[in-house]
C-alpha cells in the first residue's frame, strides 16, 4: 500500500514516531510541524488522507480542515486531545471525516486510517437514483438535491443519508451506523453519529427541530421515513 | 418551635392589647358610675327638695278632709299633673300602689314615709325610668307619692355607655394596629437578622444585617456583621486555595497530557518489538510499556477528575437498556464475571457514556481489589430506582475504611500495585452527576459490594420493544 499521507502535527515526538508508525505500516508520510506549512504542503503535493492535530501554532487544525475542504474532498482525521461533544462538532463542521483521540496507539491510529481510506476509496455499488421524500440522491454523482437545488453534503454526510435511505423504514443503531458509515467496530463513542446526524438534517429537513426525513428512534437509533 | 419570631411578636401584641384595653375598662367603667351616681343624686337632691315644698305649702292646702275626699285627691293629682307629676295619695283604703301600673311601692318606702319621713325609690313605672319620692302631707297628714319620669336621666346615662362602649372599641383595635406596628419594629431587626442568616445558609457569604440602632439589637447586629465577614473571609481563603489546588492539578494533568501521548505512541510501536530487543533490555522495555500504560491512565483520571472539578461536565440523557449495556461492558472488561440480570429488560432515562464508565471503573477495581476471585454483576429493578451491585470475594475492606474507599488516592491496601486510586472516586462523581450515589458493604462470607442506586424518572421501565429498540435489525 502506497497511499500518502498528510501529518500536521507540532509535537516532534509525536510526529516523529506517528511518521515511524505510519511508515512501518507501508504509507508514504510526509509531516509538517504547524498549520501553514500543513497547507503549503497540502497544496503542492497530492494526498489521499489528511491527519491534523487540532491545537497547531500559526493555524488551528479546524481552519486547516476548512481550508482543504474548499477544493478538496480528501479524507480528513482530526487528532484531538480532547473528545468532547463540542470538539466533534467543530471538527465535523469544519468538514473532517473522523477524529482520534489522543493519546492514540499507533495501530490504533493505523486501523482508523485504513478504514478511512477505504471508504473514500469506495466505489459506488449502486448508479440508480434514490429517493427520500422530496430528496433526490445521485448515488453514482454522490450528490443530493431538494426540488432541483443541489444540497452540498460532506462525504461522510452522504455515506450516512445513503446508508438510512437504503434501509429506510428500518431502524439503524448507533453501532450499526458507525460500523458501516464509518467503518470500524463500536468503541464507546457513538456521539460521533449523533452529532453527524443532527449536520446532516440542518442540510436536509425543512424543519431540523422536527425532522420528517431522518427520524430518531427513542432509545435504538435512527432511520429514515418511508 | 418552628416559629419563634411569630410566636414573640403574637405575645407582644396580646400584652399590649391587653393592657390598653384594661385600662380603658378601669377608666371607662370608673367615669360612668361617678357619672351615673352624682346624676341620680342630683336628680334625687332636686326631687326631695321639691317634695320638701310640696308636701309642706301645696299638698295640706288641697287635701283638707282625714281622710281626704276622693275630690280632694282628683283636685291635688290635677294640680301636680300640670306639672307633669302624677301623683298617689294614700286615702287609708289599703296597701299603696301605683295607679298606672299596679307595680307595689317598695315596702321599706312606705314605711318610712308613715314614720313621717320623705323617702325615695328608683323604679320602672309603665315602663318608663322613674323617681318616686314620698311624704306625709305637711308632715302628719296623708302620705303623697310624686312619681317623676326619669327617662331624660336613663337615656343620657344610654347614650354614655354606648359612647364609652364604642370609644373602647376604637381603643382596642388602634391597640391592635399600634401592637402589631411597634411589636414588628421591635422584631424587625430579629427578622432581617433571620434573612441574612438565610442567605448565609444558602451559600451567600455577602449577607449583612443592617445597623439601625445604637441599641442592644445594632450591637447585636454589628456582632453578627463581623461574625459573617470573618466566615466570608475564611471561606473565600479556602476557596481559592482549593481553586489553586484545582487548576494546578488541571495545568499540570494538562501538561502532562502531551509527552504522555508521545510516550503511548512510543511504548505501542517498543511494544511491536520486544522481541527484537537482547534479553537485558527487554525486561526493561517490557516494564516501561506497562508503567506508561499506568502513567495514561494516572493523567486521564486527572484530567477527568479537572472537568468534574470546573463542573463543566454535561449529562446526555436517552433512554437506556441497563440490562444490554451491563451485558456489553461486562463481556469487554470482565468476561468471567457472573450475571444476575431480571428477565424483564430494564430501560432507564440516563447518560450510558457515564453509565458504562462506572460500570468500568467498578469492574476494573474488582480486577484489582481481588484479582481472580469470582466477580458476581447484579441488576435489580425496583419501584423508582434501579440499582447495579457489583461483588467480589477478595478481601473486602476494614469497616472503620470502609465510608472512604471513594475519596481520591484511596487504597484499601497501598502495597498492592494496581490502579490508580481514582477509579472509584471518578465513579463517584458519574453517579452524583446522574443523579444517583455508590456505597460498599463488606459481603457476608468476604469480600467488597459496591452499588449504585440511580433514581428512575420516567415510566420507561417496562418500556415496549419498539420504543427501546430490540436486538439489532440485522447482523452487523
Amino acid at each position: 500500500m502506497d497511499a500518502r499521507i498528510l501529518l500536521v502535527e507540532d509535537d516532534p515526538s509525536i510526529r516523529e514516531v506517528t511518521v515511524i508508525g505510519l511508515s512501518a505500516a507501508g504509507f508514504a508520510v510526509t509531516a509538517a510541524p504547524d498549520g501553514v506549512e500543513g497547507l503549503e504542503r497540502f497544496r503542492s503535493d497530492p494526498f489521499d488522507l489528511v491527519l491534523l492535530d487540532v491545537m497547531l501554532p500559526r493555524l488551528d487544525g479546524y481552519e486547516v480542515c476548512r481550508q482543504i475542504r474548499r477544493t478538496s474532498t480528501v479524507p480528513v482525521v482530526m487528532l484531538t486531545a480532547r473528545a468532547d461533544t463540542m470538539d466533534v462538532v467543530v471538527g465535523l463542521e469544519a468538514g473532517a471525516d473522523d477524529y482520534v483521540r489522543k493519546p492514540f496507539e499507533v495501530p490504533e491510529l493505523i486501523a482508523r486510517v485504513r478504514a478511512a481510506l477505504r471508504r473514500a476509496g469506495r466505489l459506488p455499488d449502486e448508479t440508480d437514483n434514490l429517493q427520500l421524500g422530496p430528496l433526490g440522491i445521485d448515488v453514482a454523482g454522490r450528490a443530493v438535491s431538494r426540488d432541483g437545488v443541489d444540497i452540498p453534503l460532506t462525504r461522510t454526510e452522504f455515506d450516512l443519508l445513503l446508508e438510512l435511505v437504503r434501509h429506510h423504514g428500518q431502524v439503524l443503531t448507533r453501532d450499526v451506523l458507525l460500523d458501516r458509515v464509518w467503518g470500524y467496530d463500536y468503541l464507546g463513542d457513538s456521539r460521533l453519529v449523533d452529532v453527524a446526524i443532527q449536520r446532516l438534517r440542518a442540510k436536509i429537513e425543512t424543519d431540523p427541530a422536527a425532522p420528517e426525513l431522518v427520524l430518531t428512534v427513542r432509545g435504538a437509533g435512527y432511520k429514515a421515513a418511508r | 418551635m418552628p416559629s419563634v419570631i411569630r410566636g414573640v411578636r403574637a405575645r407582644l401584641t396580646v400584652t399590649i392589647v391587653a393592657l390598653v384595653v384594661l385600662t380603658a375598662a378601669v377608666l371607662g367603667i370608673g367615669s360612668y358610675l361617678f357619672v351615673d351616681t352624682s346624676l341620680h343624686q342630683q336628680a334625687r337632691d332636686e326631687a326631695a327638695a321639691q317634695a320638701r315644698f310640696d308636701l309642706s305649702v301645696i299638698a295640706p292646702s288641697r287635701l283638707v278632709s282625714t281622710p281626704p275626699t276622693a275630690a280632694e285627691i282628683q283636685g291635688l293629682q290635677d294640680a301636680f299633673h300640670f306639672r307633669n307629676l302624677d301623683t298617689i295619695v294614700d286615702d287609708g283604703s289599703g296597701p299603696v300602689i301605683t295607679s298606672l301600673s299596679g307595680t307595689p311601692l317598695p315596702g321599706e318606702m312606705v314605711r318610712l314615709v308613715d314614720q313621717g319621713q320623705i323617702a325615695y325609690a328608683w323604679m320602672s313605672v309603665n315602663g318608663q325610668p322613674s323617681l318616686v319620692v314620698g311624704g306625709r302631707s305637711g308632715g302628719t297628714g296623708p302620705a303623697v307619692y310624686f312619681i317623676r319620669d326619669e327617662a331624660a336621666l336613663e337615656a343620657t346615662l344610654d347614650q354614655l355607655r354606648l359612647a364609652l362602649g364604642v370609644g373602647a372599641l376604637v381603643l382596642a383595635i388602634l391597640a391592635i394596629v399600634a401592637a402589631r406596628f411597634l411589636a414588628r419594629g421591635v422584631l424587625a431587626p430579629v427578622e432581617a437578622a433571620g434573612r441574612a442568616a438565610e442567605r448565609i445558609e444558602r451559600g451567600d457569604l455577602s449577607a449583612r444585617v443592617p445597623v439601625t440602632s445604637d441599641d442592644e439589637f445594632g450591637t447585636w447586629a454589628d456582632r453578627f456583621n463581623r461574625m459573617a465577614a470573618a466566615l466570608d473571609d475564611t471561606i473565600g481563603r479556602l476557596e481559592s486555595a482549593q481553586d489553586q489546588n484545582r487548576r494546578f492539578v488541571a495545568d499540570v494533568s494538562h501538561e502532562l497530557r502531551t509527552p504522555v501521548s508521545a510516550l503511548v505512541a512510543e511504548a505501542s510501536i517498543l511494544r511491536d518489538h520486544l522481541g527484537d530487543l537482547p534479553q537485558a533490555s527487554r525486561r526493561a522495555g517490557e516494564l516501561i510499556v506497562d508503567d506508561i500504560a499506568r502513567l495514561r491512565t494516572l493523567v486521564e483520571e486527572l484530567m477527568e477528575l479537572s472537568r468534574f472539578d470546573a463542573e463543566t461536565e454535561e449529562v446526555e440523557l436517552r433512554p437506556v437498556d441497563v440490562s444490554r449495556l451491563i451485558r456489553d461492558v461486562v463481556a469487554a472488561r470482565h468476561p468471567d464475571a457472573v450475571l444476575e440480570l431480571p428477565d424483564d429488560r430494564v430501560v432507564i432515562e440516563s447518560d450510558p457514556r457515564r453509565l458504562e464508565r462506572i460500570l468500568t471503573n467498578l469492574l476494573g477495581n474488582a480486577r484489582d481489589h481481588a484479582p481472580g476471585a469470582l466477580v458476581v454483576v447484579r441488576l435489580r429493578a425496583a419501584a423508582g430506582q434501579v440499582s447495579i451491585t457489583v461483588a467480589d470475594r477478595g478481601p473486602g475492606v476494614p469497616a472503620d475504611r470502609l465510608a472512604r474507599i471513594f475519596d481520591r488516592f484511596f487504597m484499601a491496601d497501598p502495597s498492592r500495585r494496581g490502579g490508580s486510586g481514582l477509579g472509584l472516586a471518578i465513579a463517584r462523581e458519574h453517579a452524583e452527576l446522574l443523579g444517583g450515589h455508590l456505597h460498599g458493604r463488606n459481603r457476608d462470607g468476604g469480600g467488597l459490594a459496591i452499588e449504585l442506586v440511580l433514581p428512575v424518572t420516567g415510566s420507561l421501565r417496562h418500556g415496549d420493544p419498539a420504543e427501546t429498540g430490540e436486538d439489532e435489525p440485522e447482523g452487523r
